[in-house]
């Protein structure tokens, strides 16, 4: 909506512009790592012994004969296992104050990127556990929570700079028994749904609005279009916020993230979607996923799930560690995902347990951590492996990321080192970031 | 619609008038003493005129009228009154605090969403004159609870009626970055968004009355929303928008929505503002710093508070102005609602600020914020007569104020008065009124909305 801040004066505004923003952070410093088993987790597998050069950033090359330039810093990878970073699907790092907006049933418009705390100890705790990007979310409290912030974990960076520049919008539902708070109660409040039925016509009404609200605008279109450049302008409908979100859900430009439990709420989600013409992009938890896999793959949607979580409350009670597997089975892009700053730290090992249960080959499982939860958030084309082209968003593990006895060495976002085992170890305790600017 | 008249009074204009202020129309004359002016250099044995509640003459050849009533202040320390540029001066609280920095406990009457609420309707005359007590002459007045508590007036404490006593009103729009917990908004994310929404459904309001008002033939008479009309002088950019900051990150928040819609920012509070003290300095932020260093912090809806953490959030406090300081930064020092404001500020002094900066942080600077350095905050020929006479330099710990002119008419304190700590007196980030609290079962923890 133009016409607000064309027409406010910004001459008289107390504190001094803005300065334009800044270029998402990238080192120029040229990096060769050398020696390692480098699993690409792309089109050229597993190379041992092999070379990724980084450049600006980004990976220059991958391979066995790389040619390294002169001037480039080398390091040494021997004996080590080099993946592409790895990205998590379900955090809730880094948020300031309260992860819920509870107090109404739609709440599109609130903004995860509006309070990203960057001095959260857990961003660097999880880059010690070679986790590079994530998608930090609202809670669960209701049926559309609020906008999620894509993130790189810039460690010491400023809040702006730590989102994931050019990564799609995305909104946090949430269906089950959070929504209709069964698991807790706040005094003195009920807030519509309280049941499984109340949160499908939460869904509805909400669509519908964002329907009305959508040719509203485009009847306004419609009639600046007709006026013509010197025609007298018709007053624009009010821009409500929460709307905005809702149609472009409609319109395919923002992602839905639905935390979700059981079967039928999943086939409740999807029969709402068909019914108003747009696209669930992940399905979140998703335990009962395996018994709607069929329908979850011919929506076309993700499934981010835990590895082997489940009994933790009712709606948990028919989870089964075999879901990454079987719904892998169907051809659903799957992710292991933490919803935890501790589980966030061994995504790895979360990932091979889809190897234990229902035999999901080593590549496939690894991908369940960083390419496939990568294209969950539409950021695929830039993390996820390790390509030319691609992010220099790097881990480095002292064994096999499957090997129980294996750790973080090193973690690069966008070419630049921010966790490096044997440097950090020797700084002390660490428990903030402080004075980053 | 149209924007409500600011009343932007000069009270000099009300003396010469005569109205609303009795003994009015005398002349004194503080001899001897050290006059600090503020804006100029320390007048060791200096003469201060006051003439019709404004200042006639300072210096040290000023020649004494005849019609002057003399008063020695040998040995004394002449000051500009200080302005609480922040603060609950003459707010209603079950539990007054003498201590200047005005009550903290809710007061009937304001929802925590109504732009539209004058803190002037609630002040109280005599409880806001206590504050001259502690040498305070100027405050801007604002209640700390809620999110969207109202608008803020300027009062200088003389008279007994608080019309008299008003120098801008409404002196600013405030947004406290806080949460409500049963209503929207519930969240920091919540607030912003809140706070965005209203600044757009502002500008469709203006742009609604202004359509209607161009050709109101034939076309429907937009709804009249006092909320909405309350935003009006803020977004046109003629009024200060106030955000209260608690934390490092709420001053980004403040800056990136006041970028966003166009509008004249200072922010208040700011115990963190020194880790963001080149964005300060670089955006020229107007900055009202709190001295209520420890406030009483509303109960975490997730378990048991971090006592380390708030140690640290109240050391980094203290040291928050010696920090901006030697960064660069000019700022001003505020109660922030804190029942003993001077106390705060020589605790900054205790932490390295040095005292001349203090006493500026709390005179002129203050009035340059809020837009009255033209007309108080030190002592010039033609500003208003705002001085206090102390015993010794005003940050020492046993100074006291011995006379406070105020208006030009004096006033002699109360020395028994003494501030005592309010135990209603909560920071603006803190949660909003006791009722509205969450007990420590009331809300989910996130283990449990996973």
């Amino acid at each position: 909506m133009s016409g607000l801040a064309a027409f406010v004066i910004a001459l008289l505004a107390a504190a001094s512009p803005a300065p334009a923003p800044s270029p998402a952070p990238r080192t120029a410093e040229t990096l060769a790592i050398r020696g390692g088993t480098i699993i690409t987790l792309g089109p050229q597998g597993t190379i041992a012994g092999g070379t990724v050069l980084v450049r600006d950033g980004r990976i220059a090359a991958v391979g066995r004969d790389v040619a390294v330039p002169a001037g480039a810093r080398t390091i040494d990878a021997t004996g080590r296992y080099v993946i592409p970073g790895i990205v998590d699907a379900h955090s809730h790092t880094a948020i300031e104050d309260n992860v819920n907006e509870c107090t109404d049933a739609v709440t599109a418009e609130v903004r995860i990127a509006d309070v990203l705390d960057q001095h959260d100890i857990n961003i660097y705790r999880e880059l010690a556990g070679g986790v590079t990007s994530a998608n930090v979310l609202h809670g669960s409290c209701n049926p559309i929570g609020g906008q999620n912030a894509v993130i790189k974990l810039r460690w010491g960076k400023r809040p702006e700079e730590l989102l994931f520049e050019g990564a799609p919008r995305g909104v946090k539902f949430a269906l089950g028994e959070n929504v209709k708070r069964s698991n807790f109660r706040v005094p003195g409040a009920t807030r519509f749904p309280v049941t499984r039925m109340g949160v499908e016509v939460v869904l509805r009404d909400a669509f519908r609005r964002a329907q009305d609200y959508k040719r509203e605008w485009e009847e306004y279109d419609r009639k600046v279009k007709a006026a013509g450049p010197k025609g007298e302008k018709p007053l624009p409908p009010r821009k409500d916020l929460e709307l905005d979100e809702l149609r472009d859900i409609l319109d395919g430009k923002v992602y839905v993230h639905a935390h979700c439990y059981r079967a039928d709420e999943i086939l409740m989600l999807i029969r709402l979607a068909d019914e108003f013409h747009f696209k669930v992009r992940t399905f979140q938890h998703v335990l009962e996923g395996y018994k709607v896999a069929t329908e979850i793959a011919r929506h076309g949607a993700g499934a981010s799930t835990f590895a082997d979580s489940w009994g933790y409350k009712v709606e948990a009670y028919d989870a089964i560690p075999y879901n990454a597997a079987i719904m892998a089975a169907h051809g659903i892009n799957v992710s292991i995902n933490s919803d935890s700053d501790e589980r966030a730290r061994r995504l790895y090992w979360e990932a091979a347990k889809a190897m234990k249960y229902g035999g999901v080959s080593e590549t496939e499982a690894l991908k369940m951590v960083t390419l496939n939860p990568a294209w969950q958030l539409g950021i695929d084309k830039r993390v996820g492996s390790l390509e030319t082209g691609k992010d220099a968003d790097i881990a480095i593990f002292s064994a096999h990321p499957f090997d129980p006895s294996t750790r973080v060495e090193m973690t690069l976002v966008d070419g630049t080192v921010y966790f490096d085992r044997a440097k950090d170890e020797t700084k002390g305790p660490l428990t903030s970031a402080g004075g980053a600017q | 619609m149209r924007a409500r008249p600011v009343l932007a009074l000069a009270l000099a204009g009300l003396a010469l008038s005569g109205r609303g202020h009795a003994a009015r129309g005398e002349t004194y004359a503080l001899v001897g003493g050290r006059v600090v002016t503020v804006s100029g250099p320390v007048v060791e044995a200096g003469t201060v005129v006051l003439r019709d509640g404004l200042i006639e003459a300072v210096g040290a050849g000023v020649t004494v009228p005849a019609d002057a009533r003399v008063i020695d202040v040998k040995g004394l320390t002449v000051t500009p009154g200080l302005v609480d540029g922040f603060g609950g001066v003459g707010l209603p609280s079950s539990r007054p605090g003498p201590g200047g920095g005005g009550g903290g406990s809710p007061a009937p009457g304001a929802g925590p969403l109504s732009p539209q609420s004058l803190a002037l309707d609630r002040v109280r005359a005599a409880d806001a004159l206590k504050a001259r007590d502690n040498g305070i002459t100027t405050a801007l007045v604002i209640p700390r609870e809620g999110v969207l508590p109202g608008q803020s007036v300027l009062l200088n404490l003389s008279g007994d009626k608080v019309e008299g006593m008003v120098l801008r009103e409404p002196a600013a729009l405030h947004l406290h970055m806080a949460t409500l917990t049963r209503t929207f908004p519930g969240s920091l994310m919540g607030t912003l968004a809140y706070a965005r929404q209203a600044l757009y459904d502002a500008g469709h309001y203006r742009d609604e009355w202004k359509a209607y008002e161009a050709s109101p033939r034939g076309r429907k008479r937009p709804r009249f929303d006092p909320a909405l009309e309350a935003w009006q002088e803020v977004l046109a950019g003629r009024e200060l928008l106030v955000v209260t900051a608690s934390r490092e990150n709420d001053v980004r928040r403040a800056l990136a929505l006041a970028d966003e819609f166009k509008v004249r920012l200072a922010v208040a509070g700011a115990p963190q503002a020194f880790l963001v003290a080149e964005l300060v300095k670089a955006r020229k932020l107007p900055l009202l710093v709190s001295v209520n260093f420890d406030p009483p912090r509303a109960a975490s809806p997730f378990g048991a508070p971090d006592e380390e953490k708030e140690r640290r959030e109240i050391e980094d406090a203290e040291r928050n102005p010696a920090e901006l300081h030697k960064a660069g930064v000019s700022f001003a020092l505020v109660s922030g609602h804190a029942p003993d404001f001077l106390a705060g500020v020589r605790k900054a002094v205790e932490r390295g600020l040095p005292a001349d900066v203090a006493l500026r942080a709390i005179t002129l600077a203050p009035a340059e914020v809020l837009g009255v350095a033209d007309r108080l905050g030190s002592l010039e020929t033609g500003k208003i007569a705002d001085v206090v006479v102390w015993s010794g330099d005003p940050l020492a710990k046993d100074a006291k104020p011995k006379m406070v002119f105020v208006d030009g008419q004096l006033y002699e304190p109360d020395e028994r008065a003494k501030p005592s700590p309010s135990p209603g007196a909560a920071s603006p980030g803190a949660s909003p009124s006791p009722g509205d609290r969450p007990g420590p079962a009331s809300s989910p923890t996130a283990e449990d909305l996973r």
